[in-house]
């Protein structure tokens, strides 16, 4: 299973993780900040699991890009 | 607008406890960021959009301008909070917004929000004064320019009658003190290189400050240079030259610094404000400036030189990869109450120690930062000369303190004299 984790009130809006994994980001026009797709939120951590293997590599690279560090993947 | 004709003293503010230090230390105006949309996104802790009404009322009880820096690159997503921080800014009654992008500028003008023009547009000539009359009142001009170049910029809107939308001559604003980015006007894409990690977007992750080498990747042989901070100036000051800055007609002085803490921000305006009020008394003299110079030296800096505004001189760099402050604080206590009755403050020790004649500093947001000596105290209700972690301290103080108050010690450093 992958699990991806975002802590969004920190994000600056670099639309990094867009670039990197289209198919899990989009930017908020509300906001200007990222938006984690299908992702549940508690307390402020927005997190998605799934056991689609096939976005790791993709959102491994949001990770690596995004400049505030707010983005975990993991396999577990 | 302006209640006198002394140059304007602006302050930055990273949070409550630096406002209140520039408002406590005679700033004649603030700037802050909210949200993600400025220059420090990253490296300070900005201001919410729920706090615009309290840092208007905190400014307006001391008849003090505060300005909203909204002053990144603009992508489409992000127009709309940029139209609702400038809705909101309007109604919660902020003087301007600093501005870069041409997005924001159009929409403050659309909504009759003032607008200042940010040193992130890199203004250097009178034809391109002109250009932005149509848009702003106020405009930073780059920090590259020599006074001499200053100068003729300013007399050259006199001379033109270049006016603003409020009909008033276009103020031209200088950067006086504090970190010089090494890229033109801060345009700078080392941290985006290097990290991802975008200064254009408020997230500049300071590449320009580490040492470096220069290797012949050919032969292997690495340059030999005398400094290995090769990217990094030295900050800038204009307190020994503030008469000639003022001279130019320029009519506001811009404190750098949103990301430094309130005993900074406190010091370096306080300094300032002295200066100037000298300036304008008529006894602004070298003398003085050496005083004003060792407390501006107190605090973080890399080292001083009067940046490009001299002209002649090329850059000059920071030898050190941090600070050069002659003093450094050590957090000793937190704070528990204050007795209004008999003035006496309340601390609860949670590190290290301090003794009767220690130099003490306390902060937070409401107490700004406020610096004294230590004259006598009570430590568990009994009269003592030193304190130790877990103890609980008392001693006269002529300020209300708060919990969420700090208790720092202040210490001399390696670099003091």
């Amino acid at each position: 299973m992958i699990v991806i984790t975002f802590q969004r009130n920190k994000c600056i809006g670099c639309n990094y993780c867009v670039e990197n994994a289209p198919n899990n980001w989009v930017m908020s026009s509300i906001d200007g900040k990222a938006s984690l797709l299908e992702s549940k939120e508690k307390k402020g951590f927005y997190t998605l699991k799934t056991y689609d293997d096939a976005i790791y590599i993709e959102n491994k690279s949001a990770q690596d890009n995004c400049p505030a560090k707010l983005i975990t993947v993991k396999k577990i | 607008m302006r209640k006198d004709n002394k140059i304007e003293l602006m302050a930055p503010a990273g949070n409550f406890d630096s406002l209140q230090a520039a408002l406590d230390n005679g700033a004649d105006s603030i700037y802050f960021g909210v949200e993600q949309l400025n220059m420090r996104a990253r490296a300070s802790v900005n201001f919410t959009m729920d706090d615009l009404v309290e840092i208007v009322e905190r400014c307006k009880a001391k008849e003090v301008r505060s300005y909203l820096t909204l002053n990144t690159i603009i992508f489409d997503h992000d127009l709309k909070l940029i139209k609702l921080l400038i809705d909101n800014a309007k109604s919660a009654g902020i003087t301007a917004v600093i501005a870069m992008d041409q997005s924001v500028i159009m929409y403050a003008k659309e909504v009759g929000m003032e607008v200042h023009i940010s040193t992130q547009l890199n203004i250097t000539n009178i034809e391109t004064v002109k250009f932005y009359s149509h848009f702003a009142d106020t405009m930073v001009m780059a920090r590259e320019l020599s006074l001499r170049q200053v100068k003729a910029i300013v007399d050259g809107i006199k001379k033109e009658d270049v006016r603003g939308p409020s009909g008033n001559l276009i103020e031209v604003e200088i950067f006086g003190h504090g970190a010089l980015c090494m890229a033109v006007s801060g345009k700078c894409y080392l941290s985006l290189h290097a990290q991802n990690s975008s200064a254009n977007r408020g997230a500049c992750k300071q590449e320009c400050r580490r040492a470096y080498e220069v290797k012949d990747l050919e032969t292997g042989n690495i340059l030999k240079i005398d400094n290995e901070y090769i990217m990094s100036p030295k900050d800038l000051s204009v307190i020994n030259f503030l008469d000639e800055l003022i001279d130019t007609g320029a009519m506001v002085l811009k404190i750098e610094g949103r990301g430094r803490a309130p005993e900074y921000v406190a010091t370096v305006i306080k300094t300032y404000r002295k200066a100037i009020d000298s300036y304008y008394e008529g006894n602004y003299t070298q003398e003085k400036v050496g005083e004003w110079m060792d407390d501006l030296r107190t605090v973080y800096n890399r080292d001083f030189w009067g940046g490009y505004l001299y002209g002649k001189e090329l850059g000059e760099w920071s030898d050190t990869s941090g600070s050069q402050a002659t003093q450094k604080k050590t957090y000793i206590a937190k704070g528990r109450h204050y007795y209004p009755k008999p003035q006496i403050a309340e601390f609860l020790m949670e590190a290290h120690d301090m003794k009767v004649g220690d130099k003490l500093l306390i902060t937070g947001p409401t107490t700004g930062a406020q610096e004294f000596e230590l004259k006598s105290m009570m430590v568990n209700d009994a009269v003592a000369q030193e304190a130790k972690r877990g103890d609980l301290v008392t001693f006269p103080l002529d300020f209300k303190i708060r919990p969420s108050d700090s208790l720092y010690k202040i210490e001399k450093t390696e670099f003091a004299k």
